[in-house]
């Protein structure tokens, strides 16, 4: 295709530009509405994955239960709870087996010079940190295995317990009691967002080394176990070898669903990872309907405009053009559209998304504003964004264009 | 360079067929400056698309240049239409949002000519029809025998050996029409075959011979005025 024959085309297409102003705004609102349903249908998705991760996004957690079901001569509904020596016998017989960590609790008074409050100091080893995604604030630390080995008396604490007991000052280092016990503070939870919980937030909870814990509160049963597969693909698998484990332990049925209980996150993960997948996806097709429909209003555009340029096909016709000279000039003339219509989309979208991001979020305020207020304008959305127009181009272009090019040159130079 | 064996075209319109031309055998000799005469519906406007690749036969074969072109694919027969016929029209048909310029270079854009030539070319033939300072203007902004002078140089751009007029002095005032016949003449004498459809005998007087048409048929071949 010739320069010269594009400058042509080009001086033919810009006459008329005023005619399809109208046009060139319906593509742009249909690339605007596509692009913003995209970010932030990603971004809902965003937020619901990352709240997902506040608890731990692989991580399988055993709490005692009840049978459901007689077993080998025993009644149902008999009790189970767990132990510290399960932990043991979990290791050893189930391979693939990344960590482990119990998790005792209770509810206990803290103070700090005359300051107190009621809550719940939770025992847990080192790598409970890594589970359930623990990360200290800077200048703090977790428990690690050398506080649990010799059953330090350190606490780490949630933020809201910080603030709580030391206001706006930096609570590391200094000491807490924990009922009339002293305790160093090693470290304060990094804020965090999350959706999912099991005994109240993370944030209001105090953390000490589970062989400390033991001193100080001695319980016979354990609350929970966490458990992390090395391969997370593992995770069904995994728990049902450990509920094959502790049924013959405590003899209970292979198949009783209710004589251990588990919280799966990494099942969790996948089930809301899909539903929110499942939205984005559903977003994304109402903001290419409503891009499709400026895409036939196009096509319609170009049908007209091949009509009343009839004649000039016809004369070019006569002058030596072949098919793909006509079919090339209106196809030009619908991609000149489109790319002028999804120009301005995109970058009002563009700036939509960043404007929207600016807006403040705290993670206190967690909830709705982080799921609507941080959409994300992504590489992969402008790819899929780019493999939508680019099909709707062709689509609402190709048509008007052959039936330029199919018509006969001497009805076309007769044409009024 | 022109023959006609046994050429026949029928249109449909819906059940009703229209016979444009029954059977016409001609022969055009390089060189020939022939008018077409016959009035309205005797077939010169059909003749004429025929011979200039705009239309195909429906029976018949078309020589021309000694090859046989019914048949050939839209695209080739663009190729034809291109390099060896140049068209003029009654009206113009000028492209209204090109210069003269633009409107004359076309013809060399479809064949892919170098920016230079066409220049070059383009220049040559504005300064033939005495056009040179309307290089860019729009047809909108001439008369209608300056852009019959347009439309000439835009139809001789790739150096065509035939030039088909389909009554190219229709629209214009007698003057006019009289400096357009000028310079068919001097195409002619420069050694172009030249075919133009009129009813103005004034007009035919130009050519060197007529062929008549009546009712689809030949009526006088080659009558030499």
């Amino acid at each position: 295709m010739r320069m010269q024959l594009l400058h042509l085309y080009w001086n033919e297409f810009r006459k008329r530009q005023k005619k399809t102003s109208l046009i060139t705004f319906a593509i742009a609102w249909g690339a605007l509405s596509l692009l913003l349903l995209m970010s932030f249908g990603r971004g809902l998705s965003n937020a619901g994955s990352v709240s997902f991760k506040g608890l731990g996004s692989t991580m399988i957690m055993v709490t005692r239960g009840q049978t459901s079901k007689p077993y080998q001569g025993l009644p149902r509904a008999r009790r189970i709870h767990i132990h510290m020596e399960d932990l043991e016998l979990l290791k050893r017989q189930i391979p693939g087996i990344a960590m482990i960590s119990p998790e005792a609790n209770n509810s206990h008074n803290i103070s700090y010079r005359g300051k107190e409050s009621n809550r719940s100091v939770n025992g847990v080893y080192p790598c409970f940190a890594e589970m359930r995604s623990q990360i200290p604030a800077a200048g703090g630390r977790f428990i690690n295995d050398l506080d649990q080995e010799k059953a330090r008396r350190v606490a780490f604490i949630g933020w809201n317990v910080a603030k709580e007991l030391f206001g706006d000052s930096n609570p590391v280092g200094k000491e807490i009691r924990i009922e009339q016990t002293p305790f160093t503070v090693i470290g304060v939870m990094k804020k965090k967002q999350q959706s999912s919980m099991y005994q109240g937030p993370d944030s209001e909870t105090v953390y000490i080394p589970f062989s400390t814990f033991c001193q100080i509160d001695f319980q016979r049963f354990l609350d929970r176990i966490h458990i992390r597969p090395a391969d997370p693909r593992d995770a069904l698998f995994m728990e049902n070898q450990v509920r094959r484990v502790l049924g013959r332990k405590y003899r209970f049925a292979d198949d009783d669903a209710n004589a251990v209980n588990f919280w799966n996150t990494i099942r969790d993960y996948e089930t809301g990872a899909k539903i929110f997948k499942g939205i984005e996806i559903f977003l994304s097709i109402i903001g290419a309907l409503t891009l499709l429909i400026g895409a036939v209003g196009v096509t319609n555009l170009m049908y007209a405009v091949v009509k009343e340029r009839t004649r000039e096909i016809g004369i070019k016709m006569a002058l030596g053009a072949r098919r793909r000279h006509i079919v090339m000039q209106f196809f030009l003339e619908t991609f000149a559209i489109f790319f002028k219509g999804t120009l301005w989309g995109t970058l009002i979208a563009f700036n939509i998304v960043s404007l929207v991001n600016l807006v403040p979020i705290g993670y206190e305020d967690f909830g709705i504003k982080a799921y609507l207020l941080r959409p994300i304008f992504s590489f992969d959305i402008l790819i899929v964004f780019l493999v939508v127009l680019c099909v709707l181009v062709f689509v609402s272009g190709i048509f008007p264009a052959l039936r330029a090019s199919r018509q006969n040159p001497i009805e076309a130079l007769r044409y009024e | 360079m022109i023959e006609f064996r046994n050429i026949s075209k029928v249109y449909k319109m819906g059940e009703v067929e229209f016979v444009a031309l029954k059977g016409v055998f001609i022969t055009v000799q390089k060189g020939d400056f022939i008018s077409i005469m016959g009035p309205s519906g005797s077939g010169k406007s059909t003749l004429m698309n025929i011979i200039g690749c705009l239309d195909t036969p429906s029976e018949g074969s078309y020589y021309l240049e000694g090859k046989n072109v019914s048949g050939l694919t839209f695209d080739q027969l663009s190729t034809i239409r291109n390099r060896k016929v140049g068209f003029v029209f009654q009206n113009f048909n000028l492209l209204p949002y090109a210069s003269a310029y633009e409107n004359i270079e076309l013809p060399m854009l479809f064949n892919g000519k170098k920016g230079a030539e066409r220049k070059a070319r383009v220049n040559e033939l504005l300064e033939m029809v005495g056009l040179a300072p309307w290089a860019k203007h729009r047809p909108t902004e001439m008369s209608g025998g300056q852009q019959q002078r347009v439309a000439i140089a835009r139809a001789l751009a790739m150096d065509p050996p035939i030039i088909l007029a389909d009554e190219p002095t229709g629209n214009l005032d007698s003057k006019s029409g009289h400096e357009i016949m000028e310079i068919f003449s001097q195409l002619w004498k420069g050694g172009r075959t030249i075919l133009m459809v009129t009813h103005d005998p004034a007009i035919a007087a130009f050519s060197k011979s007529t062929i008549r048409l009546l009712d689809g048929a030949v009526q006088d071949n080659g009558a030499v005025h």
